[in-house]
């Protein structure tokens, strides 16, 4: 087992008949890394797994060389936001965080100067010495996620974190999230809002039906669907021209004017030949080009495809 | 083991122990306890008013009743379903209310988890419970006025009443263990507390071999004033006190490590409690 990865070989957990995860083999590594499916498909029951809450039925799981069954070894260095939305009767959200680095063995008065830094950082510095019980559904989730890093763990599980979360808080959290990544840690995230993926993952992991059905960067995910052909979204002044010559393109299978007349979605089963290709176009019909973008690279549209529902992945 | 290792799990230990002793004490959980205390203490200052004044004078009538009441009423239903209400929720408490995952997301063996329930839950019960048994024994010789007072502060009384707060005190550890495991392992705990009460109640119709099986047959041989029990005496043979101290403390170290046992299994399925 390596220390410097997450790895799972051929993971499997079943409820007593029922499925949870089937036969997952995984190498995750340092960066962000999105878990998506919808509702139901696993997500939950791998961080679980992951974290020690569930134990594999059949499998073997290393997180940085550590068995997840060994609970001392393993939250020394992961930290899990799970979904839940519960808390102890009466905490407090400083008495909630000072309690989690007593079993950390911290020291009262660190603790309390560590509590309060995480506040700080989470944003509920004003709101420590009010119950749980009182905070709004996003304070809640602040609070679940200082909770996560108030060790500063190596491996950061975060189960649907952004839920909750108003627009300016989901920002504050990305940036959080990406610069945690940037240091070098694990930060794995769930979600089954797939353009919130897309706009924070390095990678991806897709899940359906308690199966991996896709992992890594979108666009080499992207790449290896070769029965969807890739959508090419070209915003310029001559619409037309450069639909009537890329329809001359043998990889070309589609053309379309959009109802804005000022673009062109192209349709090909080589992008890169398209791209290659395009330059020449733009310049024999000397058409002005705004931007030239990939229409389905999108987390959405690559889970759409590989579940066989493009277009309601969600 | 190292000694840094050992001061660790002491520190952990007793986080958790202090976390539960506070959720027993300060919360709703608490109620039900204090109802349970509430009846023999209510019963001793009922029986305080109205003993007839005949009675009064009697202050041997007063150390049997007592002894009677604690044997068929404090120990087998207060002080047993005080233990099943504190301890039975250590664990099935959380699971209730789905945060059993925040102490499983520690650092934390999950034998130093179940020993800082188990201590907290300890000190939660004997707080209540070892009080109001000094108040109900005292209540018990209140009517005698000022012979009574003697009584409880002389050397028998006052041996009496550490017998009975020991007894009291170990009953709380091996009901309390119990309850703990039952927590682990049932939804609903007082299902089997119900059915362990019924085999309670029960030990003196028992052949000797399954009255070892029983808790309050030791208790029982560890009573200073052993209770009136009519024809059923004949079916009771104390235990020796040393052996039954020592049996109980045993029954509830083996308790304690099924529930360790089992705690290392625990998974979160809240959906499925």
């Amino acid at each position: 087992m390596t220390l410097d990865a997450i790895t799972l070989r051929d993971v499997s957990k079943f409820y007593g008949e029922v499925l949870g995860v089937n036969r997952i083999t995984l190498d995750l590594k340092p960066g962000l890394t999105g878990l998506v499916g919808p509702n139901g498909s696993g997500k939950s029951t791998l961080m679980h797994l992951l974290t020690g809450l569930l134990r594999p039925t059949r499998g073997e799981i290393s997180v940085l060389g550590v068995n997840p069954g060994d609970p001392e070894r393993l939250f020394r260095i992961v930290g899990y936001c799970t979904q839940y939305d519960s808390f102890p009767s009466g905490a407090t959200g400083l008495s909630f965080l000072r309690h989690a680095l007593a079993l950390h063995g911290v020291p009262a008065g660190e603790a309390d100067r560590r509590c309060f830094e995480l506040l700080q950082q989470v944003g509920l510095a004003d709101a420590a010495r009010r119950r749980i019980a009182g905070y709004s559904k996003g304070m809640r989730q602040r609070i679940k996620l200082a909770h996560a890093l108030s060790h500063a763990p190596r491996v950061l599980v975060l189960d649907e974190p952004l839920n909750g979360l108003d627009p300016m808080g989901r920002a504050e959290m990305i940036r959080l999230f990406k610069e945690l990544a940037a240091e070098g840690r694990f930060v794995i995230v769930s979600s089954h809002i797939l353009h919130e993926v897309d706009a924070i993952c390095d990678a991806v992991v897709m899940v359906h039906g308690g199966s991996v059905v896709a992992e890594g960067q979108i666009r080499a995910v992207r790449g290896e669907i070769t029965s969807q052909p890739i959508q090419v979204l070209v915003r310029c002044d001559r619409p037309r021209a450069i639909a009537a010559a890329a329809l001359a393109l043998d990889h070309v299978v589609e053309a379309k004017l959009l109802d804005d007349g000022a673009s062109v979605l192209v349709r090909t089963r080589d992008a890169d030949a398209f791209y290659a290709s395009l330059t020449g176009i733009v310049i024999a019909s000397g058409t002005a080009v705004e931007s030239v973008l990939p229409a389905d690279e999108s987390v959405d549209a690559v889970y759409g495809y590989l579940i066989g529902q493009p277009g309601v992945p969600t | 083991m190292s000694s840094a290792r050992w001061l660790l799990w002491r520190r952990q230990a007793w986080a958790v122990a202090r976390h539960e002793l506070v959720r027993s004490v300060f919360s709703g959980r608490i109620v039900p306890v204090l109802l349970l205390v509430a009846m023999p203490l209510s019963l001793a200052g009922l029986r305080a008013l109205f003993l007839p004044a005949g009675q009064r004078l009697d202050l041997g009538h007063s150390t049997a009743d007592f002894a009677q009441m604690f044997a068929l009423f404090h120990l087998r239903f207060v002080v047993f379903f005080a233990c099943a209400v504190i301890f039975a929720k250590a664990f099935r408490g959380e699971i209730l209310e789905r945060s059993l995952h925040y102490s499983l997301l520690a650092p934390l063996d999950r034998a130093v988890l179940v020993a800082g329930k188990y201590v907290g839950s300890l000190i939660a019960a004997w707080l209540v419970l070892l009080p109001a048994t000094a108040i109900t024994f005292v209540l018990f010789h209140l009517p005698h006025g000022a012979a009574g007072f003697r009584q409880v502060l002389s050397a028998t009384g006052a041996s009496h009443l550490a017998a009975y707060l020991a007894v009291v005190a170990l009953a709380c550890c091996a009901y309390g263990a119990l309850f703990l495991l039952a927590g682990l392992y049932f939804s609903n705990p007082m299902v089997p507390a119900l059915l362990f009460l019924g085999w309670e109640v029960a030990t003196p119709f028992l052949p000797p071999a399954l009255k070892a099986l029983s808790f309050v047959h030791y208790l029982s041989s560890l009573l200073p004033v052993p209770p009136s029990l009519g024809p059923l005496a004949l079916l009771t043979r104390p235990v020796d006190p040393w052996l039954a101290g020592f049996g109980l403390l045993a029954a509830t170290a083996a308790l304690l490590v099924l529930a360790v046992r089992k705690a290392r299994r625990l998974e979160v399925t809240y959906a499925a409690d």
